[in-house]
């Protein structure tokens, strides 16, 4: 007999293959191996970090969905924004955006990302995450529970095989200058990493 | 005897007091003038065993136009503590740092300088401390208007369309779900009559 989680995750599975669009074999091998090895930045802002921890270790294993952690910036694929953001926590999340290696995406946790939740009023939070990084994927709810963290994955998963539109990271290269000022209307004109690098410039 | 309680006559004995108010057992407020606070926190240091300093804290009196600094502190084997407040006028007026007394002062009162903009003299880093860059009035002062500082800062992303306001939409299921109960109610109050009848 099959336990509670293991169907759970046949179904997931189930559903993110029958949405499976090819794109010629190397394309598919690429994008399976990506998907299947999502490298989670183990970095926590808002009170939805709490949620991260039940979410990696036993009682809800991401690894079988091959969804673990990873210690440094350099080495993730994706970072969760995981609740409100203060201007002093946003300095450091795009500047810890910056130093992944592309491809990378960003998943946001709880409806403070969204729309500033319970601190719509605060002087000190920032209101719509996807002004100042791209945002992939979005898990709504205050707080979401694991398992709406863990299907925010799997939909980010099927989102990475199907590859259909720009990805966040894309997005974010391409309109740089739009991210740029709004990071400047609310962090002042010192925003690091302050180097001109080429990725930077090559767009323009 | 409570120590809060045997305290009191010492210390109004010897400094001008303006007032003494026992909270509670376990809790007093000493209200004195800016001049004396120096002598009157190092007796309370020194003779009274008010060895620890818990935090400080700043109450916006906008309408008098000043700030009261409350000064908490723990005795050292009993279980009570005392405040020590006094006033300073809102603006301009700056205040003696405690960091050559209690080395915690100092974020206390680097929170304090970025929270209300008071100056504490001869302290060692008044940096920012929880906000970056804020060029803007001290949020905690009451002049502040939050709302039209998020207003002019922020913009929020609009409501679904289909959004329905909470409330009105519970008023309206209730009293569907109530008229519905009573139809059904009345349908059974006529097929029992009907039954009756037969
Ligand atoms: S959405 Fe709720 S739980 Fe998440 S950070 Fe905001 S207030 Fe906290």
């Amino acid at each position: 007999m099959k336990e509670g989680f293991l169907i759970e995750q046949e179904r997931l599975e189930h559903e993110a293959a029958a949405s499976l669009k090819s794109s010629g074999l190397i394309n598919d091998i690429i994008r399976y191996f990506r998907k299947k090895s999502i490298f989670v930045l183990a970095y926590g802002t808002g009170c939805g970090a709490i949620e991260m921890p039940p979410t990696f270790t036993s009682r809800y294993d991401a690894e079988r969905f091959g969804i673990r952690g990873a210690a440094t910036p350099r080495q993730a694929d994706v970072i969760v924004v995981s609740g409100y953001l203060s201007f002093k926590t946003l300095r450091r999340i795009i500047h810890t955006y910056e130093q992944m290696a592309s491809p990378k995406y960003v998943i946001a946790l709880g409806s403070c990302t969204i729309n500033g939740g319970m601190y719509w009023d605060s002087y000190n939070t920032i209101k719509q995450l996807d002004k100042y990084i791209p945002v992939d994927m979005y898990a709504n709810g205050c707080m979401p529970r694991p398992e709406a963290l863990l299907e925010a994955f799997i939909a980010l998963q099927k989102k990475i095989e199907n590859d259909e539109e720009p990805s966040g990271w894309e997005r974010y290269l391409e309109n740089i200058e739009w991210y740029r000022q709004n990071q400047r209307a609310v962090l002042g004109e010192d925003i690091k990493p302050a180097y001109e690098a080429d990725w930077y410039t090559e767009g323009r | 005897m409570n120590i809060l309680a045997s305290l009191q006559p010492q210390l109004c004995d010897k400094f001008e007091t303006q007032a003494f108010d026992l909270k509670r057992d376990d809790l007093a407020q000493v209200i004195v003038e800016k001049k004396i606070w120096r002598a009157v926190m190092d007796y309370l240091k020194e003779e009274a065993g008010f060895v620890t300093l818990l935090t400080i804290t700043c109450t916006d009196w906008i309408e008098e136009e000043r700030f009261e600094l409350n000064y908490i502190f723990a005795h050292e084997t009993k279980r009570c503590d005392l405040m020590l407040s006094f006033s300073i006028a809102r603006d301009g007026e700056s205040v003696q740092t405690l960091t050559d007394r209690w080395p915690q002062a100092e974020v206390m009162e680097r929170d304090l300088h970025e929270m209300f903009g008071i100056v504490f003299e001869g302290h060692p880093n008044l940096a920012s401390f929880a906000l970056e860059n804020w060029h803007h009035t001290p949020p905690l002062r009451r002049e502040f208007d939050t709302l039209a500082f998020v207003n002019e800062h922020f913009e929020f992303r609009k409501g679904r369309e289909e959004n329905v306001d909470v409330k009105a939409e519970a008023k309206r299921l209730r009293a569907l779900k109530k008229a519905k109960a009573q139809a059904e109610a009345e349908a059974k109050k006529e097929k029992g009559a009907d039954d009756a009848d037969e």
